[in-house]
């Protein structure tokens, strides 16, 4: 029988297990290079990156486009999910529209942003922004329509008019699913931040990822690679601990 | 409008959900500090009586007349219906507070009537850290707390268990012969009707339930609800309840 408690010990070592096979068959000349730098390579063009500075502007380029896109895309979504619950016609405009958007992989817009905003933040800003929107629109939209109706009914006999109601049951309801999607939220912001980057920038994890890309440098590719994980998995925990004190009454 | 000690004049009232009417003319009155109940089968509408008197269901034809104002009405459902993100001394505030009272003030007034119901102590703990027991009362402590002059209750002690049922049904009791507030109680359970009630209202089987039968119940107050049970009174008006409502079960399911 596994003891849950050492489920931890035992993924670590697993992971030590498979990056120390992956060493030993690269320097046994096993592995190409090109394709599978061993994690020992990898290691040394991360540290070559922070060594020398060179990774502060890009880590600061991704991280003002997603987290711009994240804070853009909940606030407009929220908004505009509230008003398509609470008032028909705006339903009856956005729901097609957020619903062709939901069904496309909005990241082909990444071009088309481009185009229109250019090479610079807001172009990576206006993806992040667009993948968040939409999740955050249906995540309260569906949600406030699906509110308990007995807590509708119980703040309206005790004289709630429509402001109460949306002060103490939509908008509590609304930050309980925002929360309970802000995990996806930020790695859709980063998705989108970083495949903008990836197509037309001067900066960013996604521009060097690119950069990578074209020189065939594979250690570099991984080491962002890591990176990235490293820093969504940050945020996934920041995320989780607000998640868990703001929903501390579930 | 009610008579000068009608509080609730309820006048050939009939509800539909569309089709067949649930609740066809039912009328009843609720006096000043009195105790009524509404017993009936399931689906004769009792909820939906409620539910047209509180403003939440609008009658085919009729009228639920009240010489009171929204505010002096309170409501206890069969859920406690507490917004889980407040805790038991914000639900309470709540009520208060939607009904005009400045915040400090209500406060003050939420922990006098949660200690008054035996949760001194609970103020900061959320719905879910709390009892159904306890859960019952800070929705009582909501609705007394308002000082309403009338409560509707619909079913509200069936989700308890039999110990906590019966501490909540004393305590209600108690505040309620105390205080001289009325009470419309919709319930199924016969006993519940006759123990705590000073009239009793008999639906028949719906659809197009009708109030079938009234009973006064002259059980002396201040009653305990367990003792009343003891009350000379009591057993042959329970058979005669129960008599009338299996022959209005039994009539319908004829009919049908």
């Amino acid at each position: 029988m596994l003891d849950p408690r050492y489920a931890w010990l035992r993924r670590l070592i697993a992971l030590a297990l498979v990056l120390a096979l992956w060493e030993a068959a690269g320097r046994a000349g096993w592995l190409n290079p090109l394709f599978a730098p061993s994690p020992s390579k990898v290691w040394v063009a991360l540290v070559d990156l922070f060594a020398d500075g060179r990774i502060w502007p890009h880590l600061e380029a991704t991280f003002s486009a997603a987290l711009g896109g994240l804070a853009l895309g909940i606030v407009v979504g929220v908004l505009l999910g509230v008003a398509a619950a609470l008032i028909p016609l705006v339903a009856e405009l956005l729901e097609p529209v957020m619903s062709v958007l939901n069904a496309i992989p909005r990241v082909i817009l990444a071009p088309l942003f481009v185009i229109w905003l250019g090479i610079g933040i807001a172009s990576k800003v206006a993806l992040s922004f667009i993948l968040v929107a939409v999740l955050i629109f249906f995540t309260v939209y569906t949600g406030i329509r699906q509110v308990d109706r007995k807590l509708v009914e119980r703040v309206v006999t005790l004289g709630g008019n429509r402001l109460a109601l949306v002060q103490h049951v939509y908008l509590p309801s609304v930050t309980a699913w925002v929360l309970g999607n802000l995990k996806v939220a930020v790695g859709f912001a980063f998705t989108g931040a970083c495949v903008g980057e990836f197509v037309a920038a001067t900066h960013g994890l996604g521009y060097l990822l690119s950069f990578a890309q074209s020189t065939y440098n594979a250690a570099l590719m991984f080491a962002l690679i890591l990176l990235i994980l490293v820093v969504v998995m940050l945020i996934f925990v920041i995320a989780g601990r607000l998640e868990r004190h703001l929903l501390r009454w579930n | 409008m009610p008579g000068a000690n009608t509080l609730l004049h309820v006048r050939d009232l009939t509800i539909s959900y569309g089709g067949e009417p649930v609740l066809e003319r039912a009328s009843l009155s609720v006096g000043e500090g009195s105790f009524v109940s509404l017993v009936g089968p399931s689906g004769s509408g009792k909820s939906s009586l409620l539910r047209a008197v509180i403003g939440l269901q609008q009658p085919l034809s009729g009228a639920a007349e009240t010489t009171l104002s929204h505010a002096e009405i309170g409501l206890l459902f069969q859920d406690d219906a507490l917004l889980p993100w407040k805790t038991a001394r914000d639900n309470v505030v709540l009520g208060l507070t939607l009904n005009g009272m400045e915040r400090g003030k209500a406060l003050v007034e939420a922990d006098t009537w949660l200690e008054r119901l035996g949760l001194a102590g609970f103020g900061d703990r959320f719905p879910r850290h709390l009892s159904g027991g306890q859960r019952k009362r800070v929705a009582l402590a909501q609705v007394l707390a308002r000082r309403p002059k009338l409560i509707l209750m619909d079913e509200p002690f069936a989700s308890l268990d039999a110990i906590v049922r019966s501490r909540v049904i004393r305590d209600v009791v108690a505040l309620v012969e105390q205080s001289g507030i009325s009470v419309l109680l919709v319930t199924h359970d016969l006993e519940e009707a006759l123990t705590l009630s000073d009239d009793v209202y008999l639906l028949s089987q719906g659809p197009r339930a009708r109030i079938t039968q009234h009973y006064h119940v002259p059980i002396p107050r201040p009653r305990d609800p367990v003792l009343s049970r003891t009350d000379p009174a009591f057993a042959p008006l329970y058979e005669r309840l129960w008599a009338d409502l299996s022959r209005a079960v039994d009539h319908r399911a004829e009919a049908a």
